[in-house]
């Protein structure tokens, strides 16, 4: 039964992928991200951690695909059809590279040997029980798997602490950066001529040369 | 019931990640680039919990290194695509145009 | 006291089913009769309400022709949805044109599983449940995008830009607000806070937790894009906004998610703040504490059927808030949406946070809580902390319009 349900889900996540990459309408391929994500959110409630699929599901999809979204209507025509073909060569190189790496990873996962005292990758077929007897795991481990929430949030304000001040810091500085990007040049203003001259000068400096350093 | 073996999980990261790395190679568009590398960092996550949930944490270890370490790569992964996208609009601006191949002023 | 924490509880009636090893009953049953009978009823009769409420607000009388009382008119209009013509434009995005709806749909029913509607009622019990409504319910955001994206028309493609820029934004508060109940009852679990509320009495009687309630209120009116934050929607300037070209049971679709988002964030409000289906302070964790004590269906019957009906009559409250708010107050302006979310919400939410540690130290602390101490500390605060983010904000709008040009502060002292 879950093995069935992983090769349900895993076939149909790797079909949102290619989606991803191949869909010619990037609104479309955005919405087979959202797809992909959220069947990476159902691999993470096969693997015992509904915590995490449920960030996955605010953050991947509640707020970076709204901005990817964004992203699309704010760039070239509004439909999102602007198509970006990609030359043949490209594409047979691209997937030359992509399927050597494949096989280089799955040549690596087959035959992992283990370190030493452990068991190689293709030996773990089970994962420790943690219910309804510890089995393997600890009562740790079972805490931590039945009730995620609260020991994340516990080691982030205790061994985790200074990546998560860090991670604060960054978050902070994004926003910070994201906005100084986007902010348009000068201060706005509300007068239409102001405005229009504004836009102007604007377009004659996207003529001239574009200088990526006068940000 | 049987459950499943590591190796599927570990495989279906890895063609996920190769697919999200075509994309990074073949797409031109910006947007699209960033999309794909959304799809190599979220198959960094399934192995991150499938290593997590397959193994016994040491005596000393945290008992959600996994997640933790997933939690960490979910927030980078939203500030990258938030700062990501505030540049392709500057770009984007400046050149009327998303196409990664454009952006080029470095190159000799 | 320690109420039905246990894991997946299903329906009193259909726990029996699980005794004889047919889960997938179970859920059938939850599913056909729940989320296709109950539900949409609900929604109809809610409609019908509004429209009641709404013509007594405008001195009118309302539907009073189809059945007595105009009782029958939710399933007329039913009638009359599924009947019409299923436009599409020709140039829309077929796929997604019918994708969108049915996403806003989901969204909507999602989030109803993990509400404690009693004892066990809750169908999933998820440790971090809370966690999965918000993230849930935040998938509509993509689906009022991708309804005003295909529809190729500037109306409905205003209205996605609109509406997905007020959902992002009132978001941040709404998750905000929310954080001192996480706090108090160091679980995400939705049951464990319903049995935190049995135990201590309603979140909202504290000055952080009923800050946090108006602060969770207006986050979820604006959520649902209701008078005065359906911009996404405004009729007098974008026509109908992202489901402009929607017609027949697509945009009855539209109708159904927008009013379930309504139910679904009452009994959020509800089971959050309001302590679900308990009776207030003086009767603290009643009925749960004298009826729910007993083993066996009987018990459990029994003291379900007072907490779903005093859960029902504060969802309906609060729905009756929601509507009188709609027939009060006017459409905001663009900008004063965004300012109002990130300079006050966000910022009062902020503050509340630190304000419901406080909280937390003098009552919920192990020992004896200590309520008047706790009352006579953050209540200053509180009060403190509104009157001077507000007195800013004020402060901040009259610079702006001095500083704009003459036609906005013409237009604005007129008003």
């Amino acid at each position: 039964m879950n093995q069935i349900l992983f090769g349900v889900i895993a076939t149909l996540g790797v079909l949102a992928a290619l989606g991803t990459v191949l869909a010619r309408n990037l609104v479309h391929a955005a919405l087979f991200l959202v797809a992909f994500f959220f069947l990476v959110a159902c691999q993470f409630v096969m693997l015992e951690a509904e915590f995490l699929a449920a960030v996955q599901v605010l953050v991947y999809i509640g707020a970076v695909a709204i901005i990817l979204m964004f992203g699309i209507m704010l760039t070239r025509n509004i439909q999102g059809d602007d198509t970006t073909t990609v030359s043949k060569a490209g594409f047979i190189s691209g997937g030359l590279a992509a399927a050597g790496l494949l096989a280089v990873l799955v040549f690596g996962i087959l035959d992992d040997e283990g370190r030493t005292g452990r068991a190689g990758w293709r030996d773990v077929t089970t994962r420790p029980a943690v219910y309804p007897v510890a089995a393997r795991a600890s009562a740790e481990q079972t805490k931590a798997v039945n009730n995620m929430g609260f020991v994340v949030g516990r080691e982030l304000l205790t061994r985790y602490l200074i990546p998560f001040e860090v991670a604060g810091v960054l978050l902070t500085a994004a926003l910070v950066g994201a906005i100084a990007l986007a902010v348009q040049d000068g201060p706005s203003t509300d007068d239409p001529a102001e405005r229009a001259k504004k836009a102007a000068e604007h377009t004659a400096a996207a003529e001239t040369e574009p200088q990526l350093t006068s940000a | 019931m049987h459950d499943i073996p590591l190796t599927w999980f570990l495989i279906f990261a890895s063609a996920c990640f190769v697919i999200g790395l075509l994309g990074v190679l073949v797409r031109r568009n910006a947007i699209a680039v960033l999309m794909a590398i959304e799809i190599m960092l979220n198959a960094a996550n399934i192995n991150i919990i499938a290593f997590w949930r397959y193994s016994v944490p040491g005596p000393e270890e945290s008992p959600v290194s996994g997640p933790m370490l997933a939690i960490f790569v979910i927030t980078i992964a939203a500030a990258e695509v938030a700062v990501g996208i505030g540049l392709i609009l500057l770009c984007y601006r400046r050149r009327a145009s998303a196409d990664v191949d454009q952006y080029d002023s470095l190159s000799g | 006291m320690n109420v039905a924490t246990d894991w997946a509880l299903p329906l009193v009636w259909a726990q029996q089913s699980e005794l004889d090893s047919i889960p997938w009953l179970k859920w059938i049953i939850v599913l056909a009769v729940v989320f296709f009978g109950i539900f949409p009823g609900i929604v109809a009769y809610m409609v019908w309400g509004e429209r009641k409420v709404a013509g007594r607000f405008q001195d009118r009388i309302g539907p009073n022709r189809v059945g007595p009382f105009g009782l029958l008119q939710p399933i007329a209009d039913a009638i009359k949805l599924i009947t019409k013509e299923d436009i599409v434009p020709r140039t829309a995005d077929q796929w997604v044109h019918l994708l969108a709806p049915v996403m806003i749909l989901v969204s909507a029913f999602l989030v109803l599983p993990v509400i404690p509607f009693g004892l066990g009622l809750a169908a999933v019990n998820p440790p971090s449940g809370l966690i999965y409504l918000i993230a849930v319910s935040s998938i509509s955001a993509l689906g009022i995008f991708l309804a005003g994206w295909s529809s190729r028309n500037k109306y409905s493609l205003l209205g996605a830009m609109r509406a997905v820029a007020q959902l992002v934004s009132y978001e941040v508060p709404q998750v905000m607000s929310v954080i001192p109940v996480i706090l108090w009852t160091g679980s995400l679990s939705m049951v464990a806070i319903f049995d935190r509320q049995v135990e201590y009495g309603w979140f909202i009687f504290s000055p952080p937790g009923l800050l946090a309630f108006i602060l969770l209120t207006i986050a979820n009116i604006a959520e649902v894009n209701r008078t005065p934050f359906d911009l996404p929607e405004a009729e007098s300037e974008i026509i109908a906004g992202y489901h402009t070209e929607y017609s027949g049971m697509r945009f009855g679709l539209f109708f159904l998610a927008e009013y379930l988002s309504v139910f679904a964030v009452s009994c959020l409000g509800t089971a959050v703040f309001l302590g679900g289906g308990t009776l207030p302070w003086p009767f603290t964790g009643e009925p749960v504490v004298t009826l729910g004590s007993g083993q066996g269906l009987l018990s459990l019957i029994l003291v379900n059927l007072p907490l779903i009906g005093i859960f029902m009559a504060k969802v309906g409250l609060y729905v009756f808030l929601m509507f009188w708010i709609r027939c009060t107050l006017p459409r905001l302006r663009v900008d004063q949406l965004m300012s109002f979310a990130w300079k006050v919400m966000v910022p009062l939410s902020i503050i509340n946070v630190f304000i419901a540690a406080l909280w937390y130290e003098f009552v919920f602390r192990p020992g004896r809580p200590n309520y008047l101490l706790g009352w006579g500390v953050t209540a200053p605060l509180v009060l403190i902390s509104v009157i001077v983010v507000l007195s800013i904000y004020k402060a901040q709008m009259k610079a702006d319009l001095a500083a704009s040009p003459t036609s906005r502060r013409r237009i604005a002292t007129a008003n």
